[in-house]
C-alpha cells in the first residue's frame, strides 16, 4: 500500500481531471495501522468481534431460554391438577365449580364460552373489517386513506381496559333497554366489544395484503372493460385471499386472548347459553375464569392447579390459532419469493413422516374454527350477500351491482368510524370535567371516588420504563443475532417459533406466570419488579419480531458495500445496518410502550394494589397503576362516576399519545427511504 | 503492451454453491496497473470469480472452494486469512449502485472511518480528493451534506467508486458497474476506469463486449464456469484462439 500511495504524485507525470489533486493523506499514516494491522490490533479488534457475537447470541439464547420457560414452567403446575380429575373429566366435564362442598372442575363451558364469544366477535369483525379493508385499499383517496388507516391503528391503540370499560357503562346499560332484559352483561355485549376490538388487526392485515396484489392483475382486468367492483370481487380478493385468512385468523387469536374486557361485560356466569343461540345469555371464558379467580385461589390447592389447567388449555386454543396463521403466511411468502431457499427446521424426511398428522389435526381444528366463524359472519351478512347475489344473478347491469356493493363497503368503513366516534366521544366528553391538578398529581382518598390518580400515573410510568428495559436489550439482541449471524439453520428458527408462540400467548397467562413464578416461586412478592419482568416478557417477542423486520428491511447491498471496504461484521452492522433500521426499531419499541402502558392483565397479580398513598420507594413494593385503578373503580366502586372516566381518559391519552408518536415516525421515515 | 507484473493469479479454482459447480478448474494471472474484463454470458461464472477476489462469496451459506488464488504471492482462499484486511487492498463496486442511506460525505468517509481514521481534517482531505478522482468533486462540492440517495443513478455509482478509492485499495473489483445506468453516465465511468487504471488495477465483470474491447487491456472469456480464452484484449478480440470465443464475440450466442 506504501508503495502505490508513493507513486501517486510522482506516477505518470500527467495530470488527471484537470484539477490540481490534494495529496491524500494516507489512512495509514494515522497512527491507526500500529494498531490496527499489528498482531495486537488485529487480536483486539477479532476480541471485540467476538465479544459481540457471544453477546448477541447470549440473548438469544436468553431469549429462547425465557420462552421455553414459560411453556414448561405453565405445564408443570397445571399437570397436578390430574390428581383430582382425569385430563377427560377436566376437558369434558361441563360443571366448572372449583369453591364448592365437592368441586367439580370441568372446562368445557368455559371452552364453550371462549369459543362462542369468539364466533360472535367475528361476526361482527369479518364483514366490517374485509370492507373496511376493500375501502382503504382500492376506493379511498389519497387524503382519506391517510386519515382512514390511522384512525383504525388508533382503536387498536385503546387499551382494553377502556374498552371494558365503555363496555360497561355504555353498551351493556343499552342492550338492557334496548333488549329489555334484566342485565346487559351478556354473550352479545362480549361479542360487540370483541368484534370491535378485532377490527384493527382484520383491516391491517387484510389491507397490507390486498395491496400487495400486484398491479398488473388489476389493469389487467380494467383493461378488459371490468368494473371497478368486478376486478375487485374476481381478482383483487381472490389474490389476496390467503392474506385475508390470516388476518382473520390473527383478530381471531385477539379475541380468544382478551381478558378484561370480557370480564367486565360478558356476565361470567359459568353456564352454557340456554338455547344455544341465545346472545343476551351471560357466559364466562378461559380468560375471564383465570381473570376473576387467580387472584383469591389458595396456592398449591386443587383449585390453582386447575386455573393452570385452564391456562394450557388457552394457551393450546390460541396456539393453534396462531400457528394456523402464521403457517398460512408463510406460505404466501414462499409463492412472493419463488428462488428463496425454504427455511428448514425439520429434517425433510422427518417432516414429510409428520406432515400429514400435522396438517390433519390443525386443519381440523382449523377447519372448525373457521367453520363455527365464517358460518356466523355468513349469517349476520345474509341479507347483504342475498341482495347482492341477486342483483349479479339477475344481471342487472354491472353499474349497478357495483353501486351496491360499494354501498355495503362504505357502509362498513362508516360503521367503524361511528364506533371510533362513539367511544372516544363519550370518554373525551365525560371525562374532561374531571381533569384538574389536584386529579393528576393527588393520592385517591375515599375508595376513589375524591382525590386523583398521581400515583397510578407514576405506578404506570414505573412498570412500562422496568419493562421496556428489560425487553428493549434482549430483544434487540436477539433480533441481531437471528438476523445479521445466522444464515438460517434449526436454531434461529426455534428462537422464532418460539417468539412467534409468545406472540400469540394471552396476556392473562404472563399474568398467571408472574404470578406462580416470580411472587410466589422467586419470593419478589407482589412488586413492582415482579410487573416490570411480567410486562417485559409479554412485550419481548414483538420487539424481536419488529427489530428483525427492521433489519431484514435493510437491502444486503448495503451489507455488501460495507463489506468490500473493509470494515469487520460489527462495524457493518454498527454504522451501516442499524442507524437506518432505528426508525423501524423505535416505532416497534414505542408500540410495545403503548401495549405495556394498557395492559392490566398481566399486572393484576404481579405488581398493583388499588390504592396507596404514596409512590414506591423500592423495586420490592407495589404500585398503583392506571389500568387496574380504572378497572376497580368501575367493577367495584359504586358512585366514582367522574373519576372513573377522569382515568379512563388519561390513560387513553397517554396510550393513544404514545401510538401516535409511533405512527408518525413510521410514516415520516416510510417517505423518506425507498431503496 | 509492457506488463508489469502480474497482481492476482489463480491456480485451478473450483468453486461449488451446494451442489452445483459455478467455477471449474480457473488459472489465470491478472496483470498489475491494467484494466482486465471478464466477459460471457449470463451464468458463466465471471462474478463468481470476481467475488472470489475479496471473498465476497463467504457471505453466501453454502459456497465452497478449491484452488489457490494468489495475491501478492499469498493464497487468499484459507480461512487463516484476514478478510477484512483484504477487502481493504481489494475493494469493490457493484452492479446497482449501494450508497448507504447517508450524506455524500459520510459516505466516502465511511471506509477511512471504520479503518480508525477520525481527524477531520484528515477526513476532509480524503473526501475531497477521492471524490476528485472520481470525477465527482464538482457535481457535489456544494452538497456534500445532503444524502447520497438523492444524486442521480450515475452519480451514485461514480459515489461508490470515490467510497472504495477512499480505503485506497490495490485493486478494484468491478460487477457490471454500468448495467444499471444510462448511455451517458456509462460514458462517463468509462472514462473514469480509464483514469483510474494509471494508479490501480481494475478488474471489470461486463456483459457488453463493445464496453470490454473499450475499457480493457485484458479479457478473459467464461463460459459455463471455464476459463475459455484469456488474453490482450486486441488478440481475444481480432484473432481469438477459440470458435466458442469468436462465435461469443462475433455474436452467434450468448
Amino acid at each position: 500500500m506504501q508503495k502505490r500511495q508513493a507513486a501517486v504524485p510522482n506516477g505518470n507525470g500527467k495530470t488527471r481531471t484537470g484539477s490540481t489533486i490534494p495529496e491524500l493523506p494516507s489512512v495509514i499514516g494515522d497512527g491507526f495501522d500500529a494498531l490496527h494491522n499489528s498482531i495486537t490490533g488485529r487480536k483486539y479488534r477479532n476480541l471485540r468481534e467476538n465479544g459481540m457475537r457471544s453477546l448477541w447470541f447470549i440473548t438469544a439464547i436468553f431469549a429462547v431460554l425465557a420462552i421455553f420457560f414459560i411453556l414448561f414452567f405453565l405445564v408443570l403446575n397445571a399437570y397436578p391438577i390430574t390428581d383430582s380429575v382425569s385430563i377427560y373429566e377436566f376437558l369434558a366435564g361441563e360443571t366448572w365449580n372449583p369453591s364448592g362442598a365437592s368441586p367439580a372442575y370441568g372446562v368445557f363451558t368455559l371452552i364453550i364460552g371462549t369459543l362462542l364469544v369468539t364466533i360472535g366477535a367475528m361476526a361482527i369483525a369479518i364483514p366490517l373489517g374485509i370492507g373496511s379493508a376493500i375501502f382503504i385499499a382500492e376506493l379511498a383517496s389519497p387524503r382519506v386513506k391517510n386519515i382512514a388507516k390511522p384512525a383504525i391503528e388508533l382503536l387498536a391503540a385503546i387499551p382494553s381496559v377502556v374498552y371494558g370499560f365503555f363496555g360497561l357503562i355504555v353498551l351493556t346499560s343499552w342492550l338492557r333497554v334496548t333488549c329489555n332484559v334484566p342485565s346487559g352483561e351478556s354473550w352479545l355485549a362480549g361479542s360487540i366489544l370483541l368484534g370491535i376490538m378485532a377490527l384493527p388487526t382484520i383491516v391491517s392485515v387484510s389491507e397490507d395484503a390486498i395491496a400487495a396484489v400486484p398491479r398488473g392483475y388489476k389493469e389487467g382486468s380494467l383493461a378488459m372493460g371490468a368494473t371497478h367492483w368486478q376486478t375487485i370481487q374476481r381478482v383483487i380478493v381472490p389474490a389476496a385471499f390467503s392474506g385475508i385468512t390470516a388476518a382473520v385468523i390473527l383478530g381471531m387469536g385477539r379475541a380468544i386472548g382478551e381478558t378484561m374486557a370480557v370480564i367486565m361485560v360478558a356476565g361470567n356466569a359459568a353456564i352454557i347459553p340456554d338455547p344455544i343461540w341465545n346472545v343476551l345469555s351471560p357466559v364466562r371464558t378461559l380468560t375471564g375464569t383465570l381473570g376473576i379467580e387467580m387472584g383469591e385461589v389458595a396456592v398449591g390447592s386443587a383449585h390453582y392447579h386447575a386455573l393452570f389447567g385452564v391456562a394450557v388449555v388457552l394457551l393450546a386454543i390460541a396456539l393453534i390459532v396462531n400457528l394456523g396463521a402464521r403457517v398460512i403466511l408463510k406460505k404466501i411468502q414462499e409463492k412472493q419469493t419463488a428462488t428463496g431457499t425454504r427455511r428448514q427446521w425439520l429434517r425433510p424426511a422427518t417432516k414429510d413422516a409428520i406432515r400429514p398428522y400435522a396438517y390433519a389435526g390443525m386443519g381440523a381444528a382449523l377447519a372448525a374454527l373457521l367453520l363455527l366463524t365464517v358460518g356466523a359472519a355468513a349469517t349476520a351478512t345474509t341479507i347483504a350477500i342475498v341482495l347482492a347475489l341477486a342483483l349479479v344473478k339477475r344481471k342487472i347491469s354491472a353499474k349497478t351491482g357495483q353501486k351496491v356493493a360499494f354501498g355495503l363497503v362504505y357502509a362498513s368503513i362508516t360503521m367503524v368510524m361511528i364506533f371510533l366516534g362513539i367511544i372516544l366521544f363519550d370518554i373525551i366528553t365525560n371525562g374532561i370535567p374531571a381533569l384538574s391538578w389536584e386529579f393528576l398529581t393527588e393520592p385517591p382518598r375515599n375508595l376513589g371516588r375524591e382525590g386523583g390518580i398521581g400515583p397510578a400515573i407514576v405506578g404506570t410510568l414505573y412498570l412500562v420504563a422496568g419493562a421496556i428495559l428489560t425487553a428493549l436489550p434482549i430483544g434487540i439482541g436477539a433480533a441481531i443475532y437471528l438476523n445479521e449471524y445466522t444464515k438460517g439453520g434449526r436454531i434461529p428458527e426455534l428462537i422464532r417459533a418460539g417468539a412467534d408462540l409468545l406472540n400469540g400467548t394471552p396476556s392473562i397467562v404472563f399474568g398467571l406466570f408472574g404470578f406462580a413464578f416470580l411472587v410466589l416461586y422467586l419470593n419478589f412478592g407482589v412488586s413492582l419488579l415482579a410487573g416490570m419482568i411480567t410486562l417485559g416478557l409479554m412485550i419481548l417477542p414483538t420487539v424481536i419480531r419488529t427489530t428483525e423486520e427492521a433489519l431484514k428491511s435493510i437491502p444486503d447491498s448495503l451489507r455488501e458495500g460495507s463489506f468490500a471496504l473493509g470494515a469487520t461484521k460489527w462495524q457493518t452492522i454498527w454504522r451501516c445496518v442499524l442507524p437506518p433500521a432505528v426508525p423501524g426499531i423505535l416505532t416497534g419499541a414505542i408500540l410495545s410502550i403503548g401495549r405495556a402502558a394498557g395492559e392490566t392483565a398481566p399486572i393484576l397479580f404481579t405488581a398493583v394494589v388499588f390504592s396507596k398513598r404514596f409512590l414506591p420507594t423500592s423495586v420490592t413494593e407495589p404500585v398503583m397503576a392506571l389500568p387496574y385503578h380504572l378497572f376497580i373503580l368501575a367493577t367495584n366502586v359504586p358512585g366514582a362516576s367522574q373519576n372513573q372516566y377522569g382515568t379512563a381518559l388519561v390513560l387513553l391519552l397517554l396510550v393513544m399519545g404514545i401510538y401516535l408518536i409511533a405512527i408518525v415516525i413510521r410514516n415520516h421515515y416510510q417517505k423518506a427511504i425507498t431503496w | 503492451m509492457q506488463n508489469n507484473g502480474n497482481i492476482l493469479t489463480t491456480r485451478d479454482v473450483n468453486l461449488h454453491y451446494g451442489e452445483s459447480q459455478a467455477l471449474i478448474d480457473v488459472s489465470i494471472s491478472i496483470p498489475k496497473n491494467r484494466v482486465t474484463a471478464l466477459i460471457g454470458p449470463s451464468g458463466c461464472g465471471k462474478s463468481t470469480l470476481l467475488r472470489c477476489f475479496n471473498r465476497m462469496n463467504d457471505l453466501v451459506a453454502n459456497a465452497r472452494i478449491t484452488g489457490e488464488i494468489l495475491f501478492e504471492g499469498t493464497n487468499i482462499t484459507g480461512p487463516e486469512t484476514d478478510v477484512v484486511e483484504l477487502r481493504k487492498k481489494i475493494g469493490m463496486v457493484f452492479q446497482k449502485p449501494n450508497p448507504f442511506p447517508a450524506s455524500i460525505y459520510d459516505n466516502i468517509a465511511y471506509g477511512p472511518r471504520v479503518h480508525g481514521t477520525r481527524d477531520r481534517k484528515k477526513l476532509d482531505a480524503i473526501v475531497e480528493g477521492s471524490l476528485k478522482k472520481a470525477a465527482l468533486w464538482d457535481e457535489v462540492k456544494d452538497r456534500l451534506h445532503e444524502s447520497a440517495m438523492g444524486l442521480s443513478g450515475g452519480q451514485q455509482q461514480r459515489l461508490c467508486i470515490a467510497r472504495t478509492l477512499a480505503v485506497e485499495p490495490e485493486i478494484i473489483l468491478m460487477d457490471e458497474p454500468c448495467s444499471a445506468l444510462d448511455p451517458i453516465a456509462t460514458a462517463k465511468i468509462e472514462d473514469l476506469i480509464d483514469e483510474l487504471k494509471k494508479n490501480y488495477t481494475v478488474i471489470i465483470v461486463t456483459h457488453n463486449m463493445q464496453q470490454a474491447a473499450r475499457v480493457s487491456d485484458y479479457t478473459g472469456f467464461m463460459y459455463l464456469g471455464k476459463m475459455i480464452e484469456f488474453g490482450e484484449t486486441v488478440q481475444i478480440f481480432e484473432s481469438p484462439q477459440e470458435e466458442m470465443t469468436n462465435n461469443y464475440i462475433t455474436g452467434r450466442f450468448g
